[in-house]
């Protein structure tokens, strides 16, 4: 990628621009890029939208765990160590 | 009645505070079951939603109860070179991952090598410049988005159809928040590997959304 980024670019780099994981240079690029291509800020706006949607999303959070779970694993577990221990 | 519990570390609501690692560890070792009860109350739900992600509805339960009598049996040996939480998590990954190759043979376990665009060329120029330029979503924020059942179905089967690894990357990354050092560790990828599987995810995910969001 040279230092001005094509639309081609701007798709393949999206993440790691929003995430700051890009090399000052190359965020640079990206961010002149979006200034005068609205194409590419409405592409990288959707998938901010997109990660901030996931964030949101009901199945995000892990399943709440039970009393009745952690005794049945727990149970599993000292079923299961002690014959090798 | 127990003594009341500095502001900064009270725990949420219901859910005892974790002792640190170094307290905790001793008493796993030494078999101590309420110690047992801790751990698998703090981190069963989160290795339900790895497994999940990696394995599927249908095996993370087992693979989430395969992987404690794993980390019970493998902590004398734990070095201590990542957090206990980080460690069982990765063994929670390798777990699900063995199940997954011993289901499906032939599924493969992600796809970062596939020389498969993250948009289809067939939307730019030839001077890689956009051909047809992404359309504006009738919906602006994620409780617009989510509002619609419709689309939450099509979310839930893009997530589906990803790549377990790519699944797994997403799952702890976007909808967890974890961090992508911890992510790569547990997963056993590089930083770099770990940062296309996100990507690619991430790209399918908004396909599915923009789908819906543009007909
Ligand atoms: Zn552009």
């Amino acid at each position: 990628m040279s230092f001005m980024p094509n639309c081609q670019d701007v798709t393949k780099h999206s993440s790691d621009y929003l995430d700051r994981s890009l090399s000052r240079w190359k965020r640079l690029g990206m961010w002149f890029h979006m200034m005068m291509c609205v194409d590419c800020r409405r592409y990288v706006s959707q998938l901010q939208l997109t990660i901030a949607t996931l964030k949101k999303h009901p199945k995000a959070n892990p399943p709440p765990v039970s009393n009745e779970q952690v005794d049945n694993v727990v149970k599993h577990v000292c079923q299961n160590l002690k014959p090798d221990d | 009645m127990p003594a009341a519990i500095p502001a900064t570390r009270r725990p949420e609501l219901s859910k005892p505070p974790l002792p640190a690692d170094a307290e905790l560890i001793p008493k796993l070792l030494a078999g101590d079951e309420t110690a047992y009860a801790q751990v698998v109350r703090a981190y069963h739900g989160l290795m339900i939603h790895l497994a999940r992600a990696i394995v599927g509805e249908a095996f993370a339960d087992e693979v989430a109860q395969e992987a404690w009598v794993a980390v019970l049996r493998a902590l004398p040996r734990f070095e201590r070179r990542s957090s206990l939480k980080t460690w069982i998590l990765r063994i929670v990954s390798n777990t699900a991952k063995s199940r997954l190759r011993h289901e499906s043979r032939s599924v493969s376990l992600d796809d970062t090598m596939s020389e498969q665009p993250i948009v289809d060329p067939a939307r730019f120029k030839s001077n890689a410049h956009w051909a047809s330029p992404p359309a504006m979503w009738h919906a602006d924020t994620p409780d617009a988005l989510l509002a619609s059942s419709q689309l939450r179905s099509c979310i839930d089967a893009a997530l589906r159809a990803l790549p377990p690894m790519q699944r797994a990357v997403v799952s702890l990354r976007d909808m967890q928040g974890m961090d992508m050092e911890t992510i790569c560790k547990v997963l056993e990828v590089s930083e770099s590997n770990g940062r296309v599987l996100l990507h690619r995810a991430r790209s399918r995910i908004q396909q599915a959304i923009e789908e819906h969001e543009t007909r």
